[in-house]
């Protein structure tokens, strides 16, 4: 193991190679971009023209082309195994996104276009968006904020999280929690196998919300004055609220109907094994407050934890060296840098010395 | 339930209802929690049908389907053109329409498995079982729940042998969310096995039946991807 540790950390202390490219495109142009592994980052900005900076490493390439309408941004090696690339591209705000990769972590920020995003190894993490807005990755957790239009969200190992976003909605996850909130949307349909779902937005009048977990609870809020008819199904959980529920009807064993106001919404909640609770927007966003503090609680416990135990999965641990390695290895070399140029210019000046020495004697 | 109306909630939901019929079907919609719960399950799983992906198929099905109809109909058909089918009212049970779901999904995620299939003579005759599904025909859940079985097992067969196109870390990722979705069917199962009237037991066996076909089929597309 650390063999391939240190393998892993020789590979990215190796000296980075960067690639700058920087194209004018036509308006309503979009990008497409596929990397390995690494990370790509996209930023936008006023201007009509794509910067894709590429940190290549010794072995890697950045092709950038335009195909029609499309700036084209695809990542390879010039010899044996894919390398690791992180992408940093700048893109006009209004550009439509379509990024894909294996091992990569895919961060969007300040885009107002559609954006397509997917990767198997890695987070999701998008600031911005309007339009057609997916976002997929299988182990990596993913998140969407301030972002509008058609959305359709998941991860199948992590959680998903979406805050202050409207539109039709689609969210689902296999292991992890759903946590919405701040949402706008006459549309919204969520569901987890093994995680709790939270859902702090509006119910608006006609509007259709389904909300679902095998082993979770779920958490909705009811706004005051909603007009909606709430069907809950629990085959083993408890149904509560934090106000008084008008019970409609009880159609069968583990079904319950409540109607309130009008009725004109449709809500589902369905927990095969967990609790249903309806509250008020503010008691629901309390509860995300105290979540939030509580995960930020956790993190640094598990920071401080120095009796913890673990098992390694070597191609884990190689993983993280080399993303921690290359983290950390500008901070280390501009700490250090100076202490050994000192030392180095010491030992050679004497070197040298001594050499002239040797020299000039005979 | 009251039958007159539970078997014309298809067509309230289509709008087909005239208006007369429309207003009675409301009136007693407001005094029958298990109409009105029958009419939100069926909404929801049109919803669900509706929201599915449409993924082109690798190979055109077309064809196929083609052939059968002028075989079993003696019609003739214009190459490459969709038969004109006459306006036709339908009625679907509850059953039908989740059975008509999960073969959306099975059908919809065709093209990458069909592709992964190609690869394998040996398990390319078990392509039209899952096309097969599409035309359901079935009330009993144990029924529909079979044929989604055997889909699936088709789907894990296929990922079984192309799993070695993906990373070691991704496929025990994927085996460990499979085991999670499978005790989940599990549960369900028990619970229809007390209860098997129950709509919700039903819906919920349905949609995570519909989670493993989705995750199979999502997996199986990645490692076709590679190949």
């Amino acid at each position: 193991m650390l063999a391939t540790l240190a393998a892993a950390m020789l590979a990215v202390m190796a000296p980075q190679r960067q690639s700058d490219t920087t194209i004018a495109v036509p308006a309503g142009a979009s990008l497409s971009v596929n990397n390995f592994g690494g990370g790509i980052t996209v930023h936008g900005w006023a201007e009509n023209r794509v910067k894709v900076h590429g940190e290549t490493g010794r072995r890697g390439r950045v092709e950038v082309s335009l195909v029609g309408n499309t700036v084209v941004v695809k990542t390879g090696s010039r010899e044996g195994a894919p390398s690791v690339i992180d992408l940093d591209i700048t893109v006009p705000r209004s550009m439509d996104l379509t990024l894909s990769g294996t091992y990569a972590d895919i961060t969007v920020d300040g885009v107002q276009g559609g954006i397509s995003a997917e990767t198997v190894n890695g987070e999701v993490n998008v600031h911005g968006g309007k339009g057609n807005i997916t976002l997929h990755s299988i182990q990596g957790g993913v998140t969407l904020a301030d972002a509008s239009g058609r959305i359709e969200v998941n991860s199948v190992n992590e959680d998903v999280d979406l805050t202050n976003v409207s539109g039709e909605i689609k969210v689902e996850t296999t292991n992890g929690e759903v946590t919405l909130a701040g949402i706008k949307s006459n549309n919204v349909d969520a569901g987890t196998i093994n995680g709790d779902v939270i859902y702090e937005g509006t119910v608006t009048d006609g509007g259709s919300y389904s909300f679902g977990s095998h082993n979770g609870d779920i958490s909705v809020s009811i706004p005051e004055g909603a007009n909606v008819t709430v069907t809950t199904a629990t085959a083993n959980g408890d149904i509560n609220a934090c106000f008084t529920l008008p019970l409609t009807e009880s159609p069968g064993k583990h079904r319950k109907t409540f109607k309130i106001g009008s009725g004109s919404a449709r809500m589902e909640l369905e927990s095969f094994q967990g609790d249903i609770r309806m509250c008020r927007p503010q008691e629901i966003r309390d509860r995300l407050e105290r979540k939030k503090n509580k995960h930020g609680e956790n993190d640094k416990e598990k920071d401080n934890d120095t009796s913890f135990t673990f098992h390694v999965d070597v191609n884990d641990a190689a993983t993280y060296a080399a993303r921690y390695a290359r983290a950390y290895a500008p901070t280390y070399a501009k700490a250090y840098a100076p202490l050994y140029a000192r030392n180095y210019a010491r030992a050679y000046s004497r070197a040298y010395r001594s050499a002239h020495a040797d020299t000039t004697s005979h | 339930m009251n039958d007159i109306w539970k078997n014309r909630l298809s067509e309230y939901i289509d709008g087909e209802l005239d208006s007369s019929e429309r207003a009675a079907l409301e009136a007693h919609l407001a005094t029958c929690g298990q109409c009105y719960a029958a009419l939100g399950e069926l909404r929801q799983v049109i919803a669900r049908a509706q929201a599915l992906q449409d993924t082109p198929p690798g190979k055109d099905l077309w064809p196929a389907i083609r052939a059968g109809i002028t075989e079993e109909r003696g019609v003739r058909l214009t190459p490459g053109r969709r038969p004109a089918v006459p306006a036709r009212r339908f009625s679907f049970s509850v059953p039908q329409l989740l059975a008509a779901s999960i073969a959306l999904v099975l059908l919809s995620g065709g093209g990458a498995w069909m592709a992964l299939q190609s690869r394998q003579t040996n398990l390319a005759t078990s392509a039209p079982s899952s096309a097969s599904t599409a035309r359901p025909r079935i009330t009993e859940a144990a029924t529909w729940t079979g044929r989604t079985d055997a889909a699936i097992a088709d789907l894990q067969t296929a990922l079984a042998q192309n799993e070695s196109r993906l990373d070691t870390a991704t496929v025990r990722i994927v085996r460990q969310n499979l085991a999670i979705i499978d005790r989940a069917i599990a549960d369900a199962r028990v619970a229809l096995q007390k209860d098997p009237g129950n709509a919700y037991l039903n819906l919920h066996l349905a949609d995570t039946m519909r989670r493993k076909v989705e995750l199979l089929r999502r997996v199986n597309d990645m490692a076709a991807a590679r190949s």
